[in-house]
């Protein structure tokens, strides 16, 4: 494993949407388009009618854009964020045909623009704005073994609520 | 959720602001102004901060503990100033709206724009559209009023159950209607009709909602036309109304009883003055009128929220409204400090 990625994995902060917990109220939208002079870097998408989710980057810990920026445009600050530096894109979009998810996103302007995970915000020892900001605790933040307990004891509650609904019976 | 989640302490700028209405729209204005150092009063008709996120959303959706815990940080953090059950309306002037109960103390808005630098409006829409016969049935509500009671008895404040039964009948299709009928699965009523004046696909609740409530066993009646509730001792019994079809006129009269009657068809929006006031002009459907920076004609005072584009019913947008708002009036002050 390179330097880069073990430093990142040990600094230990994840974000995780939660779409079981996700309202679709895009208030992270918003405070995210705030943030960043009005390009909102999550995003809420209807897929279903009358059902709308929020989809940003994941900041994978290998991420397939990093791999293919030919100018190292592309890398992972100190906390593990996957961030752009946007002086060396040279909008070359294969960073947005690597991505699993499409998070990439071609500017007018010429380059490539993702989320950073508000690394002013993070500068200042703050939550970035979608997490902080969450009416519902659906952005979960945290590191990775927090993440993995939330998520296991949710599935446990469900599974809890089920066996009395059922003794119940 | 965090309202001042862009700084660590607050800012230097001098000034103050009152916010009037602690909803979304608020709250996010009061957490970037105090972020950027205003002294920030906010007034609130309600016993907590939240709005609709407080006192019209079920438990499941929202984190009533995370919205309290960031009006506990706006206040001990930026020593925002919260004055709970306090309306603000334009002197010699009132309108009944819903959670007026709560308040205790009147404050005119003459006092308030005279005493600030800046205000921003952010009432909302708290006045829920409702069908006349219902204000003295005693089981029929809007859809606002129902969620909000629910709410009420949840938080402690009504001591008796809520009307329980096995039929319910709800009138209207707009976005309230999914947490309604949410509520009434949850309390065990056996049969819900669905009344809708148009059809079925055009309903804004989405394909999702229907489906999944056909599948809970709710009917769902279009092109339908309320006739007359019927009522025994100011209880509704029974709800009757008229099926057309459409390009036809054909028609068949048709009744169902019912233990529980709701309406959803909109709220509107309450600002705190009746009709225009120096310059907050009002417009025909009742919002404040304001321009691109959510200036409205009078010096110094902002709208935000559902009191300007009339119920909203995404969180995001009302939040997003009021931290617009709160920039445009942090650059006017700033600008006027200089001039």
């Amino acid at each position: 494993m390179d330097r880069e990625r073990r430093v990142l994995i040990e600094a230990g902060f994840r974000r995780l949407i939660d779409y079981d917990r996700c309202i679709g109220c895009g208030v992270c939208e918003e405070v995210c388009s705030f943030l960043h002079e009005g390009t909102p870097l999550i995003k809420l998408y209807r897929i279903i009618d009358g059902i709308e989710k929020p989809i940003s980057c994941f900041h994978c810990t290998k991420a397939p854009c990093v791999a293919v920026c030919p100018t190292n445009a592309l890398g992972y600050d100190g906390q593990g964020a996957v961030t752009i530096t946007t002086t060396r894109c040279i909008g070359c979009t294969s960073c947005i045909a690597a991505c699993p998810f499409g998070i990439p996103e071609l500017l007018p302007i010429g380059h490539t623009i993702k989320c950073d995970l508000c690394k002013k915000l993070r500068a200042q020892n703050l939550e970035p704005g979608c997490i902080a900001t969450c009416p519902s605790n659906a952005i979960i933040w945290g590191s990775p073994e927090k993440i993995t307990r939330s998520m296991r004891e949710k599935a446990l509650k469900r599974i809890s609520n089920a066996y009395t609904l059922l003794a119940s019976q | 959720m965090k309202f001042a989640f862009m700084c660590k302490e607050p800012g230097s700028r001098r000034g103050k602001v009152a916010v009037i209405g602690a909803g979304p729209s608020g709250l996010a204005a009061t957490g970037y102004l105090s972020c950027q150092g205003y002294e920030v009063d906010v007034y609130e008709k309600l016993p907590y901060a939240g709005g609709p996120m407080m006192f019209a959303m079920p438990s499941y959706k929202v984190s009533f503990d995370g919205v309290i815990e960031g009006v506990e940080d706006l206040r001990d953090r930026f020593s925002v100033n919260f004055l709970f059950r306090t309306k603000v309306f334009k002197n010699n002037q009132n309108r009944a709206d819903v959670g007026d109960e709560f308040v205790e103390r009147n404050m005119p808005l003459e006092d308030i724009i005279e005493n600030y630098n800046a205000i921003l409006i952010s009432t909302g829409a708290w006045h829920p559209n409702t069908i006349e016969d219902f204000k003295n049935i005693r089981n029929a509500f809007t859809a606002f009023e129902y969620l909000y009671f629910w709410r009420l008895y949840e938080e402690g404040f009504l001591f008796n159950q809520f009307i329980k039964g096995r039929r319910a009948v709800v009138v209207g299709e707009d976005l309230l209607v999914v947490e309604s009928v949410k509520k009434m699965l949850e309390q065990g009523f056996e049969e819900i009709y669905i009344l809708h004046s148009s059809n079925i696909n055009e309903v804004p609740m989405g394909m999702y909602w229907i489906r999944s409530f056909l599948n809970e066993g709710v009917s769902f009646i279009q092109y339908t036309k309320i006739a007359k509730i019927v009522t025994e001792q100011g209880i509704a019994k029974a709800l009757e109304f008229v099926k057309y079809e459409p390009q036809s006129s054909h028609h068949i009269s048709r009744s169902i009883e019912c233990d529980l009657v709701i309406a959803s068809l909109g709220s509107s929006p309450t600002p705190p003055v009746i009709d225009g006031f120096n310059g907050i002009e009002i417009d025909s459907s009742g919002r404040i009128v304001v321009d691109r920076y959510f200036r409205t004609k009078r010096d110094k005072v902002y709208a935000s929220g559902s009191v300007v584009l009339g119920a909203i019913y995404r969180l995001g947008k009302s939040f997003g409204d009021g931290l617009n708002a709160a920039k445009n009036i942090d650059v006017y002050l700033q600008k006027r400090r200089y001039m």
